[in-house]
């Protein structure tokens, strides 16, 4: 992956993939997740979150 | 400078510098200082809701530099020109603030045989916020514009989507 850490990938009316070198931390400073591929939820919609659980495909999320 | 949305305030002793376009919305300013940085009050700085010193730690812990502060006695004269309202902050124990919920910065292991990883950080009711190395590749399979930093919508409804426009804050998005 050549210089870069982290690799994000946004789905269309999806969720966001991270992979490569990354921790995810939380409001609470503790780290999450520092292995991937991970997806977030970018729909505000999941009861996961910050994961995403599938949702964006009911409640019509549209970028 | 430059941009007409660009704002300052002065409590007289220093001048808070916003520049609106390096704002990503971490949120940074406002969960540590509300008193100061409401961004649902106009003007959304009021100079006088906390002693000097208080104001300018918290603006020296914006990661983008959308606020900035300088010593009134180090203004150009542009900025003087442009000041547009002084009064004098006074010391008053009862509006020195305490923190609200900062999240504690990670320990960072400095590791010389290893890269960093991208810090990738979960705003409580916000956005995600990274820094460090890193690409993003947007929904169309192209790669959007490196940077730095950055702040990726979470609540669904923000208008320069992935990126966060502070919509999360209108639309009461909680976690």
């Amino acid at each position: 992956m050549d210089d870069n850490n982290a690799l994000f990938k946004v789905f269309a009316n999806g969720p966001l993939e991270v992979s490569g070198n990354f921790r995810v931390v939380n409001s609470a400073g503790k780290i999450i997740v520092n292995e991937g591929p991970v997806y977030l939820c970018r729909c505000g919609g999941s009861s996961n979150k910050p994961f995403c659980d599938g949702t964006h495909k009911s409640n019509g999320f549209p970028d | 400078m430059g941009d007409p949305r660009n704002r300052q305030y002065t409590n007289g002793e220093i001048t808070v510098f916003w520049i609106p376009s390096k704002c990503i919305h971490a949120t940074t300013c406002f969960r540590e200082l509300i008193e100061v940085f409401n961004p649902g009050r106009r003007p959304w700085v009021n100079m006088e809701g906390a002693p000097t010193r208080r104001i300018s730690e918290v603006v020296n812990k914006c990661p983008t530099q959308a606020i900035i502060w300088k010593h009134n006695s180090d203004l150009t004269s542009e900025e003087l020109a442009a000041q547009r309202h002084v009064t004098k902050y006074e010391e008053n124990p009862e509006t020195i603030t305490e923190n609200i919920e900062q999240p504690e910065k990670p320990e960072i292991v400095e590791n010389s045989t290893r890269i960093k990883p991208t810090n990738i950080r979960i705003m409580k009711d916000g956005p995600i916020v990274v820094e460090g190395k890193f690409k993003v590749i947007g929904a169309d399979n192209r790669e959007l514009k490196p940077t730095q930093m950055t702040s990726f919508c979470r609540c669904g409804d923000s208008r320069s989507m992935p990126y966060c426009d502070g919509t999360h804050r209108k639309v009461g998005f909680t976690d």
